[in-house]
Protein backbone atom coordinates (compact mmCIF):
# COMPACT_ATOMS: atom_id res chain seq x y z
CA UNK A 1 0.00 0.00 0.00
CA UNK A 2 1.12 3.41 -0.28
CA UNK A 3 0.80 5.59 3.38
CA UNK A 4 0.01 8.53 1.45
CA UNK A 5 -3.52 8.78 0.71
CA UNK A 6 -3.85 8.49 -2.97
CA UNK A 7 -4.15 11.62 -5.03
CA UNK A 8 -7.85 12.69 -6.38
CA UNK A 9 -8.59 10.87 -9.62
CA UNK A 10 -7.56 13.17 -12.71
CA UNK A 11 -11.01 14.08 -13.74
CA UNK A 12 -11.56 15.49 -10.74
CA UNK A 13 -8.30 17.31 -10.80
CA UNK A 14 -9.29 18.97 -14.51
CA UNK A 15 -12.50 19.93 -12.84
CA UNK A 16 -11.24 21.47 -9.83
CA UNK A 17 -8.59 23.75 -11.98
CA UNK A 18 -11.26 24.58 -14.28
CA UNK A 19 -13.04 25.77 -11.27
CA UNK A 20 -9.95 27.67 -10.32
CA UNK A 21 -9.77 29.55 -13.62
CA UNK A 22 -13.67 30.28 -12.90
CA UNK A 23 -12.90 31.84 -9.72
CA UNK A 24 -10.02 33.71 -10.76
CA UNK A 25 -11.54 35.52 -13.30
CA UNK A 26 -9.70 33.90 -16.09
CA UNK A 27 -12.91 32.48 -17.48
CA UNK A 28 -15.53 35.13 -17.32
CA UNK A 29 -19.63 34.20 -17.29
CA UNK A 30 -20.67 32.70 -21.21
CA UNK A 31 -17.16 32.76 -21.85
CA UNK A 32 -16.31 29.54 -23.79
CA UNK A 33 -13.91 27.05 -21.64
CA UNK A 34 -11.15 24.89 -23.32
CA UNK A 35 -12.46 21.34 -25.00
CA UNK A 36 -11.55 18.07 -24.24
CA UNK A 37 -9.25 17.70 -26.64
CA UNK A 38 -7.33 21.17 -25.28
CA UNK A 39 -7.56 19.84 -21.67
CA UNK A 40 -5.93 16.66 -22.97
CA UNK A 41 -2.91 17.98 -24.41
CA UNK A 42 -2.46 20.55 -21.21
CA UNK A 43 -2.53 18.06 -18.53
CA UNK A 44 -1.57 14.25 -21.00
CA UNK A 45 -4.51 12.54 -20.59
CA UNK A 46 -6.87 10.90 -22.61
CA UNK A 47 -9.58 12.62 -24.30
CA UNK A 48 -12.21 11.05 -22.42
CA UNK A 49 -10.97 11.51 -19.15
CA UNK A 50 -11.00 15.13 -19.83
CA UNK A 51 -14.35 15.01 -20.81
CA UNK A 52 -15.62 13.22 -17.99
CA UNK A 53 -13.68 16.32 -15.94
CA UNK A 54 -16.34 18.43 -18.17
CA UNK A 55 -19.11 17.07 -17.95
CA UNK A 56 -18.63 17.15 -13.95
CA UNK A 57 -18.78 20.57 -14.40
CA UNK A 58 -22.28 20.59 -16.39
CA UNK A 59 -23.50 18.41 -14.17
CA UNK A 60 -23.45 20.44 -11.31
CA UNK A 61 -24.48 23.74 -13.39
CA UNK A 62 -21.07 25.38 -14.05
CA UNK A 63 -20.55 24.68 -17.38
CA UNK A 64 -23.16 24.79 -20.21
CA UNK A 65 -23.25 22.86 -23.83
CA UNK A 66 -23.50 24.36 -27.04
CA UNK A 67 -23.77 22.21 -29.78
CA UNK A 68 -21.31 21.92 -31.92
CA UNK A 69 -20.05 24.79 -30.29
CA UNK A 70 -18.43 24.15 -26.86
CA UNK A 71 -19.00 24.51 -23.07
CA UNK A 72 -19.44 28.20 -21.69
CA UNK A 73 -19.20 29.35 -18.13
CA UNK A 74 -23.17 29.56 -16.39
CA UNK A 75 -23.56 33.06 -14.89
CA UNK A 76 -23.54 31.94 -11.45
CA UNK A 77 -20.67 29.59 -11.90
CA UNK A 78 -18.46 31.38 -9.31
CA UNK A 79 -20.83 32.20 -7.07
CA UNK A 80 -21.52 28.20 -7.26
CA UNK A 81 -18.12 27.67 -6.89
CA UNK A 82 -17.71 29.25 -3.37
CA UNK A 83 -20.76 28.13 -1.84
CA UNK A 84 -19.80 24.84 -2.63
CA UNK A 85 -16.08 25.15 -1.64
CA UNK A 86 -17.71 26.39 1.37
CA UNK A 87 -20.26 23.84 2.41
CA UNK A 88 -17.95 20.68 1.40
CA UNK A 89 -14.34 21.21 1.14
CA UNK A 90 -13.99 23.76 4.06
CA UNK A 91 -16.55 21.96 6.21
CA UNK A 92 -14.49 18.14 5.61
CA UNK A 93 -11.00 20.26 6.27
CA UNK A 94 -12.38 21.27 9.73
CA UNK A 95 -13.74 17.29 10.40
CA UNK A 96 -10.31 15.88 9.89
CA UNK A 97 -9.23 18.99 12.01
CA UNK A 98 -11.56 18.05 15.02
CA UNK A 99 -10.43 14.25 14.59
CA UNK A 100 -6.96 15.08 14.75
CA UNK A 101 -7.55 17.61 17.96
CA UNK A 102 -9.50 14.86 19.49
CA UNK A 103 -6.89 12.27 18.44
CA UNK A 104 -4.50 14.37 20.68
CA UNK A 105 -6.76 15.40 23.56
CA UNK A 106 -6.74 18.83 22.11
CA UNK A 107 -9.92 20.61 23.79
CA UNK A 108 -12.25 22.46 21.82
CA UNK A 109 -11.50 25.64 23.43
CA UNK A 110 -7.68 25.18 22.81
CA UNK A 111 -8.33 24.18 19.01
CA UNK A 112 -10.28 27.31 18.87
CA UNK A 113 -7.96 29.78 20.52
CA UNK A 114 -5.26 28.11 17.90
CA UNK A 115 -7.13 28.97 14.83
CA UNK A 116 -7.96 32.49 16.33
CA UNK A 117 -3.36 32.65 16.85
CA UNK A 118 -3.34 31.45 12.83
CA UNK A 119 -6.14 33.87 12.04
CA UNK A 120 -4.18 36.41 13.33
CA UNK A 121 -1.03 35.38 12.00
CA UNK A 122 -1.86 35.65 8.48
CA UNK A 123 -3.87 38.90 8.91
CA UNK A 124 -0.58 39.99 10.17
CA UNK A 125 1.38 38.76 7.11
CA UNK A 126 -0.99 40.21 4.62
CA UNK A 127 -0.40 43.65 5.98
CA UNK B 1 -18.05 0.21 -33.56
CA UNK B 2 -16.17 -2.43 -32.84
CA UNK B 3 -13.15 -2.73 -33.98
CA UNK B 4 -11.57 -6.08 -32.46
CA UNK B 5 -13.83 -8.93 -31.33
CA UNK B 6 -12.74 -12.25 -29.66
CA UNK B 7 -15.29 -14.94 -28.82
CA UNK B 8 -14.18 -18.03 -26.74
CA UNK B 9 -10.49 -17.83 -27.63
CA UNK B 10 -8.09 -19.90 -26.77
CA UNK B 11 -4.53 -20.88 -27.44
CA UNK B 12 -2.21 -23.78 -26.40
CA UNK B 13 1.25 -25.00 -27.45
CA UNK B 14 0.93 -28.98 -26.52
CA UNK B 15 -0.48 -29.25 -23.11
CA UNK B 16 -0.45 -25.60 -22.21
CA UNK B 17 -2.67 -23.02 -22.27
CA UNK B 18 -1.85 -19.60 -22.81
CA UNK B 19 -4.67 -18.26 -23.96
CA UNK B 20 -8.21 -20.06 -21.68
CA UNK B 21 -11.38 -19.21 -23.34
CA UNK B 22 -11.28 -15.14 -23.55
CA UNK B 23 -13.89 -13.34 -25.01
CA UNK B 24 -14.05 -9.46 -25.41
CA UNK B 25 -14.27 -6.33 -27.54
CA UNK B 26 -12.33 -3.18 -28.33
CA UNK B 27 -14.39 -0.33 -29.46
CA UNK B 28 -12.60 2.02 -32.29
CA UNK B 29 -10.56 4.89 -31.36
CA UNK B 30 -10.23 3.70 -27.77
CA UNK B 31 -6.78 3.69 -25.88
CA UNK B 32 -6.78 0.27 -24.22
CA UNK B 33 -4.01 -0.63 -21.92
CA UNK B 34 -3.36 -4.52 -21.75
CA UNK B 35 -2.03 -5.29 -18.41
CA UNK B 36 -1.11 -8.51 -16.34
CA UNK B 37 2.31 -10.07 -15.03
CA UNK B 38 5.02 -11.53 -17.00
CA UNK B 39 3.91 -14.79 -18.92
CA UNK B 40 0.24 -14.37 -18.39
CA UNK B 41 0.06 -14.53 -22.12
CA UNK B 42 -0.20 -10.61 -23.24
CA UNK B 43 2.30 -10.84 -26.29
CA UNK B 44 0.15 -13.99 -27.64
CA UNK B 45 -3.11 -12.07 -27.28
CA UNK B 46 -1.64 -9.06 -29.05
CA UNK B 47 0.05 -11.21 -31.82
CA UNK B 48 -3.36 -13.29 -32.24
CA UNK B 49 -5.00 -10.12 -33.01
CA UNK B 50 -1.80 -8.88 -35.45
CA UNK B 51 -2.51 -11.96 -37.31
CA UNK B 52 0.96 -13.26 -36.75
CA UNK B 53 -0.10 -16.67 -34.91
CA UNK B 54 -3.32 -18.69 -35.49
CA UNK B 55 -5.64 -18.83 -32.58
CA UNK B 56 -6.06 -22.90 -30.80
CA UNK B 57 -9.82 -22.56 -31.23
CA UNK B 58 -12.70 -19.71 -30.66
CA UNK B 59 -13.53 -16.76 -33.02
CA UNK B 60 -11.73 -13.51 -33.46
CA UNK B 61 -12.90 -10.92 -35.99
CA UNK B 62 -10.29 -7.36 -36.68
CA UNK B 63 -12.16 -4.96 -39.02
CA UNK B 64 -14.70 -8.17 -39.24
CA UNK B 65 -12.14 -10.40 -40.88
CA UNK B 66 -9.98 -13.51 -38.99
CA UNK B 67 -6.85 -11.93 -38.88
CA UNK B 68 -4.59 -14.55 -39.86
CA UNK B 69 -3.50 -14.22 -43.45
CA UNK B 70 -6.15 -11.15 -43.78
CA UNK B 71 -4.58 -8.52 -46.22
CA UNK B 72 -7.15 -5.73 -44.66
CA UNK B 73 -5.86 -6.84 -41.13
CA UNK B 74 -2.18 -6.66 -42.19
CA UNK B 75 -2.53 -3.17 -43.54
CA UNK B 76 -4.34 -1.60 -41.28
CA UNK B 77 -2.49 -2.65 -38.22
CA UNK B 78 1.01 -2.19 -37.08
CA UNK B 79 2.70 -4.40 -34.53
CA UNK B 80 6.46 -3.91 -34.13
CA UNK B 81 7.44 -6.41 -31.71
CA UNK B 82 10.78 -7.34 -30.26
CA UNK B 83 10.84 -10.90 -31.80
CA UNK B 84 10.21 -9.20 -35.47
CA UNK B 85 13.70 -8.81 -37.27
CA UNK B 86 14.39 -5.67 -38.95
CA UNK B 87 16.71 -5.69 -41.75
CA UNK B 88 20.55 -5.50 -40.58
CA UNK B 89 21.12 -4.00 -44.04
CA UNK B 90 19.32 -1.01 -44.27
CA UNK B 91 20.12 2.12 -41.87
CA UNK B 92 17.84 3.34 -39.57
CA UNK B 93 16.44 6.35 -42.33
CA UNK B 94 16.04 3.37 -45.01
CA UNK B 95 13.98 0.78 -42.90
CA UNK B 96 11.75 4.12 -42.20
CA UNK B 97 11.47 5.48 -45.73
CA UNK B 98 10.32 1.32 -46.74
CA UNK B 99 7.82 1.24 -43.82
CA UNK B 100 6.18 4.50 -45.49
CA UNK B 101 5.96 2.67 -48.16
CA UNK B 102 3.60 -0.28 -46.71
CA UNK B 103 1.14 1.63 -44.64
CA UNK B 104 -1.03 4.22 -46.34
CA UNK B 105 -1.35 7.14 -43.62
CA UNK B 106 2.66 6.98 -42.79
CA UNK B 107 3.89 10.23 -42.12
CA UNK B 108 7.09 10.96 -42.90
CA UNK B 109 7.69 14.13 -42.56
CA UNK B 110 6.73 13.29 -38.86
CA UNK B 111 9.05 10.24 -38.33
CA UNK B 112 11.92 12.54 -39.42
CA UNK B 113 11.10 14.99 -37.07
CA UNK B 114 10.92 12.81 -33.75
CA UNK B 115 13.78 11.08 -35.37
CA UNK B 116 15.96 14.21 -34.99
CA UNK B 117 14.27 15.25 -31.50
CA UNK B 118 15.29 11.98 -29.74
CA UNK B 119 17.85 12.53 -31.70
CA UNK B 120 19.09 8.74 -33.73
CA UNK B 121 21.78 9.06 -36.30
CA UNK B 122 20.14 8.08 -39.77
CA UNK B 123 23.13 6.12 -40.44
CA UNK B 124 23.23 4.15 -38.24
CA UNK B 125 21.98 0.22 -38.42
CA UNK B 126 19.04 -1.40 -35.78
CA UNK B 127 21.76 -4.06 -34.63
CA UNK B 128 23.78 -1.34 -32.99
CA UNK B 129 21.24 -0.03 -31.52
CA UNK B 130 21.29 0.24 -27.61
CA UNK B 131 17.82 -1.63 -26.18
CA UNK B 132 16.23 1.70 -25.46
CA UNK B 133 17.07 3.10 -28.26
CA UNK B 134 15.29 0.24 -30.23
CA UNK B 135 12.38 1.07 -28.60
CA UNK B 136 12.37 4.68 -29.43
CA UNK B 137 13.17 3.68 -33.08
CA UNK B 138 10.00 0.88 -33.21
CA UNK B 139 8.02 3.54 -31.37
CA UNK B 140 8.88 6.04 -34.18
CA UNK B 141 7.28 4.08 -36.49
CA UNK B 142 4.62 2.82 -34.99
CA UNK B 143 3.25 6.29 -34.17
CA UNK B 144 4.05 7.67 -37.43
CA UNK B 145 2.45 4.78 -39.83
CA UNK B 146 -1.03 6.38 -38.17
CA UNK B 147 -2.25 2.99 -38.62
CA UNK B 148 -6.29 2.27 -37.77
CA UNK B 149 -4.89 -0.39 -35.36
CA UNK B 150 -1.90 0.36 -33.64
CA UNK B 151 -0.51 -2.31 -31.11
CA UNK B 152 2.67 -1.38 -28.57
CA UNK B 153 4.08 -4.37 -27.01
CA UNK B 154 6.16 -3.29 -23.56
CA UNK B 155 7.22 -0.01 -25.80
CA UNK B 156 8.72 1.61 -23.29
CA UNK B 157 11.31 -1.12 -22.35
CA UNK B 158 15.15 0.60 -21.54
CA UNK B 159 13.52 3.82 -22.25
CA UNK B 160 14.79 6.18 -19.71
CA UNK B 161 11.95 8.26 -17.60
CA UNK B 162 12.86 11.43 -19.92
CA UNK B 163 12.06 9.64 -23.24
CA UNK B 164 9.09 7.66 -21.80
CA UNK B 165 7.58 10.68 -20.95
CA UNK B 166 8.30 12.40 -24.30
CA UNK B 167 6.84 9.02 -25.79
CA UNK B 168 3.40 9.32 -24.03
CA UNK B 169 2.99 12.82 -25.07
CA UNK B 170 4.22 12.38 -28.51
CA UNK B 171 1.30 9.43 -28.65
CA UNK B 172 -1.57 11.32 -27.47
CA UNK B 173 -1.02 14.52 -29.66
CA UNK B 174 -0.97 12.47 -32.60
CA UNK B 175 -4.01 9.85 -31.15
CA UNK B 176 -5.91 13.38 -30.48
CA UNK B 177 -5.19 15.08 -34.22
CA UNK B 178 -5.58 11.50 -36.11
CA UNK B 179 -7.37 9.00 -33.61
CA UNK B 180 -7.12 5.35 -34.11
CA UNK B 181 -7.42 2.35 -31.77
CA UNK B 182 -4.65 2.05 -29.97
CA UNK B 183 -3.69 -1.36 -27.54
CA UNK B 184 -0.49 -0.98 -25.53
CA UNK B 185 0.84 -3.76 -22.87
CA UNK B 186 2.89 -2.66 -20.61
CA UNK B 187 3.96 -3.08 -16.64
CA UNK B 188 4.13 0.12 -15.66
CA UNK B 189 0.51 0.81 -15.25
CA UNK B 190 1.04 3.76 -12.53
CA UNK B 191 2.49 6.33 -15.59
CA UNK B 192 0.10 5.60 -18.52
CA UNK B 193 -2.82 5.11 -16.87
CA UNK B 194 -3.97 8.74 -17.74
CA UNK B 195 -3.13 7.94 -21.30
CA UNK B 196 -5.75 5.54 -21.32
CA UNK B 197 -9.22 5.10 -21.57
CA UNK B 198 -9.71 1.38 -20.84
CA UNK B 199 -8.15 -1.15 -19.45
CA UNK B 200 -8.05 -5.02 -19.89
CA UNK B 201 -6.62 -6.96 -17.14
CA UNK B 202 -5.11 -10.48 -17.90
CA UNK B 203 -4.22 -13.18 -15.42
CA UNK B 204 -3.28 -16.56 -16.14
CA UNK B 205 -4.89 -16.50 -19.31
CA UNK B 206 -8.13 -15.52 -19.03
CA UNK B 207 -9.81 -11.46 -17.82
CA UNK B 208 -10.05 -10.54 -15.10
CA UNK B 209 -11.50 -7.67 -15.50
CA UNK B 210 -12.14 -4.89 -18.84
CA UNK B 211 -13.53 -1.59 -17.81
CA UNK B 212 -12.39 2.08 -18.18
CA UNK B 213 -10.01 3.51 -16.65
CA UNK B 214 -12.52 5.40 -14.14
CA UNK B 215 -14.23 2.78 -13.58
CA UNK B 216 -11.19 1.12 -12.38
CA UNK B 217 -9.66 3.76 -10.13
CA UNK B 218 -13.08 3.18 -7.93
CA UNK B 219 -13.25 -0.43 -8.34
CA UNK B 220 -11.49 -0.83 -5.26
CA UNK B 221 -11.04 1.03 -1.63
CA UNK B 222 -8.88 0.76 1.01
CA UNK B 223 -9.43 0.19 4.71
CA UNK B 224 -6.72 0.52 7.44
CA UNK B 225 -8.13 0.16 10.83
CA UNK B 226 -7.55 -2.31 14.01
CA UNK B 227 -8.67 -5.94 13.08
CA UNK B 228 -11.56 -6.02 15.32
CA UNK B 229 -13.35 -2.61 13.74
CA UNK B 230 -11.96 -4.07 10.57
CA UNK B 231 -13.78 -7.21 10.86
CA UNK B 232 -17.07 -5.04 11.72
CA UNK B 233 -17.02 -3.76 8.59
CA UNK B 234 -15.56 -6.24 5.72
CA UNK B 235 -18.25 -9.14 6.37
CA UNK B 236 -18.81 -11.12 3.09
CA UNK B 237 -16.91 -8.94 0.52
CA UNK B 238 -14.04 -10.11 -1.12
CA UNK B 239 -10.82 -8.96 -0.03
CA UNK B 240 -7.81 -9.02 -2.67
CA UNK B 241 -4.97 -8.01 -0.35
CA UNK B 242 -4.38 -7.77 3.06
CA UNK B 243 -0.83 -6.64 4.65
CA UNK B 244 -0.43 -6.39 8.50
CA UNK B 245 0.52 -2.64 9.71
CA UNK B 246 2.81 -2.77 13.24
CA UNK B 247 1.13 -5.22 15.36
CA UNK B 248 -2.46 -3.73 15.45
CA UNK B 249 -3.16 -2.20 12.44
CA UNK B 250 -4.31 -4.12 8.86
CA UNK B 251 -4.57 -2.45 5.66
CA UNK B 252 -7.49 -4.36 3.07
CA UNK B 253 -8.51 -3.90 -0.33
CA UNK B 254 -12.07 -4.88 -0.78
CA UNK B 255 -14.28 -4.73 -4.24
CA UNK B 256 -15.89 -1.13 -3.37
CA UNK B 257 -19.81 -1.99 -2.77
CA UNK B 258 -20.20 0.27 0.00
CA UNK B 259 -22.76 3.31 -0.24
CA UNK B 260 -21.03 7.02 0.50
CA UNK B 261 -23.07 6.79 3.63
CA UNK B 262 -21.25 3.33 5.02
CA UNK B 263 -18.03 5.37 4.24
CA UNK B 264 -18.47 7.79 6.20
CA UNK B 265 -19.95 5.57 8.86
CA UNK B 266 -16.72 3.58 8.73
CA UNK B 267 -14.59 7.29 8.67
CA UNK B 268 -16.58 7.56 12.35
CA UNK B 269 -15.97 4.41 13.24
CA UNK B 270 -11.94 5.16 12.98
CA UNK B 271 -11.14 3.65 9.57
CA UNK B 272 -8.87 5.29 7.19
CA UNK B 273 -9.91 5.01 4.09
CA UNK B 274 -8.24 5.21 1.03
CA UNK B 275 -8.16 5.10 -3.04
CA UNK B 276 -6.26 2.24 -4.49
CA UNK B 277 -4.61 3.50 -7.55
CA UNK B 278 -5.30 1.05 -10.82
CA UNK B 279 -1.40 -0.12 -10.68
CA UNK B 280 -1.79 -1.56 -7.57
CA UNK B 281 -4.98 -2.79 -8.27
CA UNK B 282 -3.97 -4.71 -11.31
CA UNK B 283 -1.47 -6.18 -9.19
CA UNK B 284 -3.45 -7.10 -5.93
CA UNK B 285 -6.14 -8.65 -8.84
CA UNK B 286 -2.77 -10.78 -10.41
CA UNK B 287 -1.89 -11.73 -7.41
CA UNK B 288 -5.16 -12.95 -5.67
CA UNK B 289 -3.77 -16.85 -5.10
CA UNK B 290 -0.08 -15.98 -4.01
CA UNK B 291 -1.08 -14.02 -1.46
CA UNK B 292 1.94 -11.77 -1.73
CA UNK B 293 5.66 -11.96 -1.51
CA UNK B 294 5.25 -11.49 2.17
CA UNK B 295 3.43 -15.19 2.75
CA UNK B 296 6.99 -16.27 1.09
CA UNK B 297 8.83 -14.81 4.65
CA UNK B 298 6.22 -16.49 6.66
Amino acid sequence: MTLNDETKPIYVQIAEWLENEILNGNFKPNEKVYSQYQLAEIFTVNPATAAKGLNLLVQENLLYKKRGLGMFVTNHAKDSILEKRKSHTLKRLVYELVIEAKRLNVSEDELINMIHKVSEDVKGESK
Amino acid sequence: MTVIRCQNVTKSYGRNKILNNISFQIDKNKITGVIGPNGVGKTTLLRIIAGYIKKTSGEIKVFSEDPFQSLTVSANTIFISDQMMLPPTLTLSEIIKSSSQFYQNFDIDLAQKLFDYFPLKKVQYYDKLSKGMRSTFQAIIEIAARCPLTIFDEPTTGMDTGVRKDFYRALLKDYIAHPRTILISSHYLNEMEDLLEDVLVLKEGKIRLHLSISEMKEWAIGFRGDETTLHKWIKDNKILHTQEIGKYEKYVVLKNDFSEEQLYQARQDGINISFVSPSDLSVYLTDENRGGIDHVFQ
